[in-house]
C-alpha cells in the first residue's frame, strides 16, 4: 500500500503541470469555440452557440468537405509511409556496421529541424521555376519545363505529404529501434531453431514483442500529424485553391488572417473530437487484438 | 547619533536627486521587423537617448510573420507598452479595441506638423477622421524592369506607359522554351493588390476613398470596365510561369533577379533588396502604368507610430514620435529602409528621393491628375479574411477552374 | 550459394541505406550550399548547384550583426534545462503509472495524457498567454522552460511507461524484498536497463524544445532573451526571406541537435545484455 502511494506521488508532478498549463487553457479555449470572439473587436465577445461551427461547415470560400478529404489523405498517406519506411530503417540499423553511429546521426536529422523552417526550405526546393528538384531533373534532361510541385493543385498535396514523410521517418525509426533493442535474443534463437526464416521471425517474434511500442507510436503520430500545420503553412498556406488545406492549417488561417478566434477554436474542437473518436476506436480495436492472443 | 542623522540626510538627498532625474523607460514594439531595420531603429533610438538622457527606450522586435499577432496579444494582456508601430492593415483593429491614443492635442503643439505631405494626414486620420498615429513610411507600387533583359528584346522601359504596353512587352518576351517569361505574378499573401491595381485603372468612375465601391452605390465588381481590366490581367498571367500561382514576395524577387520575369510591380522597399543582388545598371523603375482612362489608382501602404492608450508615459512617448517624424530623421530612416518619406521638406530639398530609381515615384507624386492615391476598404468589418478569400478565388480563376463572371459575381456578393 | 545470397543481401542493404541517406540529406545539402553563397548567387537561373567559392559572409553576419551567439546560449539553456526537467518528471510518472497496482487508475491517467496530445498546440497559446500575463510571467526564460516541459511530458510519460511495462517486475522483486525503496529500485535497476528508451526520449525532448518557434515568439519580448528559432524567423521580413543568412543560421542551429542525437544514439543502438531474468 505504501508503495502504491509512493508510485502515485511520482505521477503527481506531471498531472499538476498538465492541469495548470494544458487543461485549464483548453477549457477556456473550448468556451471560445462557442463564442463570437474576434480580435478585431474584443469588446464584442458574446455567446453564439453553434454559429461558429455552422459557419465552418458552410463556408463557400474554404470548402469543408475538401479540407476534410485533404486532411484524411494527409494523415493516412503520411502515416503509412512514415511507419513502414521508419520501421525499415530501424531494421536496417539494428545490426551494427561500420560507421553506423555517424550514419544514424545524419539520417535522423530531419527530425532535428524546425518544421516551419524546413517547410520553407522544401518550398524553395520544390519551386516550379528555381527549385532544386526541377534543376536536377532539367540538368538530367528528363524534363525541360519545371514541374509545378506546389502550384499544380493535383500534385501539391502529394508534394507536401512527401515532405511530411521525410520529416516523420526518424521518429518511427528511433522509437522502433529502441524497442527492437529490447527484444531478447533468445526468442530469435528459439525461432531460428524452429526453422523460421527472416520474414517469419519478423512477424512472429519481433512485431508481437514490440507491439505496444508500435501501437502507441502510431496513435501518437496520428494525432501529431493531424495537429501539425507547420509544413503546409510554410509551403503553401493551404493553396493553391484550397488543394492543400487541412483542418489544422485552416485553423491557422482563421487565427492569423481572419483574426477569428471563435471559429479557429471551433475547428480545434472538431479536430479534438475527431481524434477522440479515432483514439477510442483504435484502442478498443487494439484491446480486442490483445485479447485474441 | 550625529552620524546617523548625517547618513539619513545624505540618503534623502541622493534619493531626491535620483527621483528628480528619474529615468523614464519606454517600451517600443516594431512590427515590420528585419535585422537591418532593427539596426536602423536602434540608431534612431540611440541618437534620441543622447538628446534626452532621462528617457530610455526598450525596442521589442518580434519576427515579422508573428509580429501583428504578438502586438495584439501583448496589448490584450496589458503588458507594459508605450509606442507601437501601426500598419494600414491594423490601424482599425487597434483603434476599435481602444488601444491607441488620440494624437490631436500632441499634434497641435508640434511645429513640424505643417511640413507633412497631405498623404500623411490622409493616412494618419484613416479611422474616424482622427489622427491615431503619425505615418513614417509610404509604400506605393511602381514598375521594376530588368533593363538588360528588356534591351535584348528591343523594349524600352519608358515605353511602358499603359497596361496594354506592358502586356505587349510581356507577350514579346514570352518564350517558354527558352525559359523567358514576361510578367512577375503574385500568387499568395495578399495577391489582390496586383490585379486590382491594374483593373481599377480601367474604371472611369473609380472611387478613391473606397476602390471597391463605385459612387453610384454599386460595387466595382459589377463594372464592365473592371472586368475588362481583369481580362487583361489574365492575359498577363499567361506570360508568367504557371508556377507563379503559388508565388509570394520571395519568389517574385527570385524570379526578377534571375531574369525569368523581368517586369515586376512592387513597393519602394524592394530597392534596397535588389541593390544587394543586382548591379545598378541591370534594373530601373518606371512609374506605374495607367489604364485606358489615362489614370491609375495606386493605393498607399503605410506604417507609422502610435501611443498605446494605457501607457503611463505618453508625453515621453510623444517626444520620441516627434523626433522620429522630424524631416531629417525620417529621411535618414527611409533612405536606408527604402520606402517614401513623409515630409515635404525632404521631397523639396533632398535629391535622393527624386533621382535615380526614385524619379519614378517622384513623377507619380507630382502628377496627381494621372495618379490618384486611393484606398481599399481596410476599415470595413468585411476586410479581415478578404485577402485569403480573394487569394483562393484568384488561384481558382487563374487555374481555369472557374469563370471570371462567377468570381466577379461572388465578390460583388461579398462586398455589396 | 549462401555466400552469394549474403552478398546480395548486403548489397541491397547498402542501396537501401544509401537511398534513405540521400533522401534525408537533400534539404541539408541545399541549405549548406546556400549558406556559402554570396547574395548575387542566390537567385540565379539555372540554379547553381555549388557556390562559386566558400563565402563566409553569411556566417559573419550571423554572429556579428545578428547576435546569434546570445540566442544560441539562450536556446541551449532553455532546451537543456527543460529537457532534463521533463525527463525527470516523465520517468517518474512513467514508472509510477507502470507499477501502480490499480490498472484502472493508471489507464485512466494514461488516457488523460493521450487527451492532451489531441489538442492543437496553436489553440493553447492565447489562453495561456492571457493567464500568464496576469501574473507578469511573460518574457521569462524560466517560465518558458516550464511551458516547454508541459508540452512534452505527456509524450514522455506515455513512452517511458511503455518501455517500463516491458521490463519484468521480477527484476525488481529481488531488490524490493531486500528492502530497497521505490526510488532506489528505479534508479539502480530499472533505469540502466531502459537506457536506450531514456536516451531516445531525451533526444526527442531536446529537439522539440530546441526547435519550438511560436511559443518562444509569443512569450519572449526582450532581444537578449530570444531563442534560436525566433532569431531564424526574424530573417523573414516584409522584404522576404534573407536566404543567405537564414541558411547559415539553420546550419548552426542544427549542430546541437545533431550532437544530441549522435550522443543519444550511442545508447539507443548499443544493444543490451538482455536476459538477466528469464521469463
Amino acid at each position: 500500500m505504501k508503495r502504491n502511494l509512493k508510485l502515485f506521488i511520482m505521477v503527481l508532478p506531471t498531472i499538476a503541470i498538465l492541469i495548470l498549463f494544458t487543461y485549464i487553457p483548453i477549457v477556456q479555449e473550448i468556451q471560445i469555440a462557442f463564442e463570437n470572439y474576434n480580435l478585431y473587436n474584443l469588446s464584442n465577445i458574446y455567446f453564439n452557440g453553434f454559429d461558429n461551427f455552422i459557419a465552418i461547415f458552410t463556408n463557400i470560400d474554404f470548402n469543408f468537405v475538401q479540407i476534410v478529404l485533404n486532411t484524411v489523405l494527409w494523415v493516412v498517406i503520411s502515416l503509412i509511409f512514415q511507419f513502414t519506411l521508419g520501421f525499415g530503417l530501424a531494421l536496417l540499423l539494428k545490426k551494427p556496421f561500420k560507421g553506423r553511429g555517424i550514419y544514424s546521426g545524419l539520417v535522423f536529422y530531419p527530425w532535428a529541424v524546425s518544421g516551419f523552417a524546413i517547410g520553407l526550405v522544401w518550398a524553395w526546393i520544390f519551386n516550379g521555376q528555381f527549385g532544386l528538384i526541377n534543376g536536377i531533373l532539367m540538368r538530367l534532361g528528363i524534363i525541360n519545363q519545371g514541374i509545378g510541385f506546389l502550384s499544380d493543385p493535383h500534385i501539391a498535396l502529394m508534394s507536401v505529404i512527401i515532405v511530411n514523410i521525410w520529416y516523420g521517418i526518424p521518429f518511427f525509426a528511433i522509437m522502433l529501434l529502441a524497442a527492437l533493442q529490447s527484444v531478447p535474443e533468445e526468442l530469435y534463437e528459439a525461432a531460428k531453431m524452429d526453422g523460421a526464416g527472416r520474414v517469419k521471425r519478423l512477424f512472429n517474434v519481433t512485431v508481437p514483442y514490440i507491439r505496444p511500442t508500435i501501437a502507441s507510436t502510431i496513435l501518437l503520430r496520428t494525432m501529431w500529424i493531424l495537429n501539425f500545420p507547420d509544413i503546409i503553412y510554410a509551403m503553401t498556406d493551404g493553396g493553391p485553391a484550397n488543394s492543400t488545406n487541412t483542418l489544422a492549417n485552416y485553423m491557422i488561417i482563421k487565427m492569423y488572417s481572419f483574426y477569428n478566434y471563435g471559429q479557429a477554436a471551433a475547428i480545434g474542437f472538431i479536430i479534438m473530437s475527431v481524434l477522440l473518436i479515432f483514439a477510442t476506436i483504435y484502442l478498443s480495436a487494439l484491446s480486442r487484438l490483445e485479447k485474441g492472443i | 547619533m550625529k552620524k546617523v542623522i548625517l547618513m539619513v540626510l545624505v540618503f534623502t538627498l541622493l534619493a531626491g536627486i535620483v527621483a528628480f532625474s528619474e529615468t523614464i523607460t519606454l517600451n517600443f514594439m516594431q512590427v515590420l521587423t528585419s535585422p537591418q531595420r532593427t539596426a536602423w531603429w536602434e540608431q534612431v533610438i540611440k541618437d534620441f537617448e543622447t538628446l534626452n538622457p532621462n528617457i530610455k527606450i526598450n525596442l521589442i522586435s518580434p519576427p515579422y510573420e508573428q509580429a501583428d499577432n504578438k502586438l495584439t496579444t501583448t496589448l490584450m494582456g496589458k503588458q507594459p507598452l508605450d509606442i507601437i508601430e501601426v500598419r494600414d492593415y491594423t490601424i482599425k483593429q487597434l483603434v476599435d479595441n481602444g488601444w491607441l491614443t488620440n494624437l490631436t492635442p500632441y499634434i497641435a503643439t508640434w511645429s513640424a506638423s505643417k511640413t507633412l505631405i497631405p498623404l500623411a494626414w490622409q493616412a494618419a486620420k484613416t479611422v474616424n477622421d482622427t489622427p491615431y498615429m503619425i505615418p513614417q513610411s509610404f509604400f506605393v507600387k511602381a514598375l521594376f524592369v530588368r533593363t538588360d533583359v528588356l534591351s535584348k528584346y528591343g523594349i524600352d522601359p519608358n515605353d511602358l506607359k499603359t497596361w496594354q504596353d506592358v502586356l505587349n512587352a510581356c507577350q514579346k518576351l514570352y518564350n517558354p522554351s527558352k525559359n523567358q517569361f514576361g510578367w512577375d505574378n503574385r500568387g499568395k499573401n495578399s495577391p489582390f493588390i496586383f490585379p486590382d491595381t491594374l483593373a481599377t485603372s480601367f474604371v472611369d468612375n473609380a472611387n478613391p476613398n473606397n476602390l471597391y465601391m463605385l459612387p453610384n452605390g454599386q460595387t466595382i465588381f459589377t463594372s464592365s470596365q473592371y472586368k475588362a481590366g481583369w481580362e487583361l490581367y489574365i492575359k498577363l498571367f499567361k506570360t508568367s510561369p504557371q508556377d507563379s500561382i503559388n508565388w509570394g514576395f520571395d519568389s517574385q524577387v527570385n524570379s526578377f533577379v534571375s531574369g525569368i520575369t523581368p517586369i515586376l510591380m512592387q513597393d519602394p522597399d524592394t530597392v534596397g533588396l535588389l541593390n544587394t543582388m543586382l548591379d545598378k545598371d541591370q534594373y530601373t523603375v518606371v512609374p506605374l502604368p495607367v489604364g485606358p482612362t489615362g489614370r491609375a489608382y495606386p493605393n498607399y501602404g503605410f506604417n507609422g507610430l502610435g501611443i498605446v492608450s494605457y501607457s503611463q508615459n505618453k508625453q515621453a512617448a510623444w517626444k520620441f514620435i516627434e523626433y522620429a517624424s522630424s524631416p531629417e530623421v525620417n529621411a535618414w530612416f527611409n533612405k536606408n529602409y527604402g520606402p517614401l518619406p513623409i515630409s515635404s521638406v525632404t521631397y523639396q530639398n533632398d535629391p535622393y528621393f527624386s533621382t535615380g530609381v526614385y524619379s519614378a515615384w517622384a513623377y507619380m507624386m507630382a502628377h496627381p491628375e494621372e495618379y490618384v492615391f486611393s484606398n481599399y476598404p481596410f476599415n470595413s468589418s468585411k476586410w479581415p479574411g478578404w485577402t485569403s478569400i480573394q487569394q483562393a478565388d484568384m488561384q481558382s480563376l487563374l487555374l481555369g477552374n472557374v469563370s471570371l463572371d462567377t468570381v466577379l459575381a461572388k465578390w460583388n456578393n461579398y462586398w455589396k | 550459394m549462401k555466400i552469394l545470397k549474403r552478398f546480395f543481401g548486403s548489397f541491397l542493404k547498402v542501396i537501401a541505406l544509401g537511398g534513405y541517406l540521400i533522401f534525408a540529406l537533400i534539404p541539408l545539402y541545399w541549405v549548406m550550399v546556400t549558406s556559402f553563397k554570396g547574395p548575387k548567387e542566390l537567385y540565379t537561373f539555372p540554379i547553381a548547384f555549388l557556390p562559386k567559392s566558400l563565402n563566409f559572409e553569411n556566417y559573419e553576419f550571423l554572429f556579428t550583426f545578428a547576435n546569434f551567439g546570445i540566442y544560441f546560449r539562450n536556446s541551449l539553456l532553455v532546451s537543456l534545462g527543460a529537457s532534463f526537467g521533463a525527463l525527470i518528471v516523465s520517468v517518474l510518472s512513467g514508472y509510477g503509472l507502470s507499477r501502480i497496482s490499480s490498472k484502472k487508475l493508471s489507464n485512466g491517467i494514461l488516457i488523460g495524457m493521450y487527451l492532451t496530445q489531441m489538442i492543437p498546440g496553436f489553440l493553447l497559446m492565447l489562453p495561456l498567454y492571457l493567464m500568464l500575463s496576469k501574473f507578469s510571467m511573460i518574457n521569462n526564460l524560466f517560465v518558458l522552460g516550464i511551458i516547454y516541459i508541459d508540452i512534452v511530458i505527456a509524450f514522455g510519460t506515455i513512452m517511458s511507461k511503455g518501455f517500463f511495462d516491458r521490463i519484468p517486475v521480477s527484476l525488481e522483486e529481488a531488490a524490493l524484498i531486500d528492502g530497497c525503496g521505490t526510488l532506489e529500485v528505479l534508479y539502480r535497476i530499472v533505469l540502466p536497463v531502459s537506457l536506450p528508451a531514456i536516451m531516445a526520449i531525451f533526444s526527442f525532448f531536446f529537439v522539440n524544445i530546441w526547435n519550438e518557434l511560436f511559443l518562444a515568439v509569443m512569450f519572449l519580448s526582450s532581444n537578449d532573451k530570444m531563442t534560436v528559432p525566433a532569431a531564424l524567423n526574424s530573417f523573414i521580413s516584409k522584404a522576404g526571406i534573407s536566404w543567405g543568412v537564414m541558411s547559415a543560421g539553420l546550419v548552426v542551429a542544427l549542430l546541437p541537435t545533431i550532437a544530441v542525437f549522435a550522443f543519444a544514439q550511442k545508447y539507443i543502438i548499443a544493444g543490451l545484455t538482455e536476459g538477466a531474468v528469464k521469463e
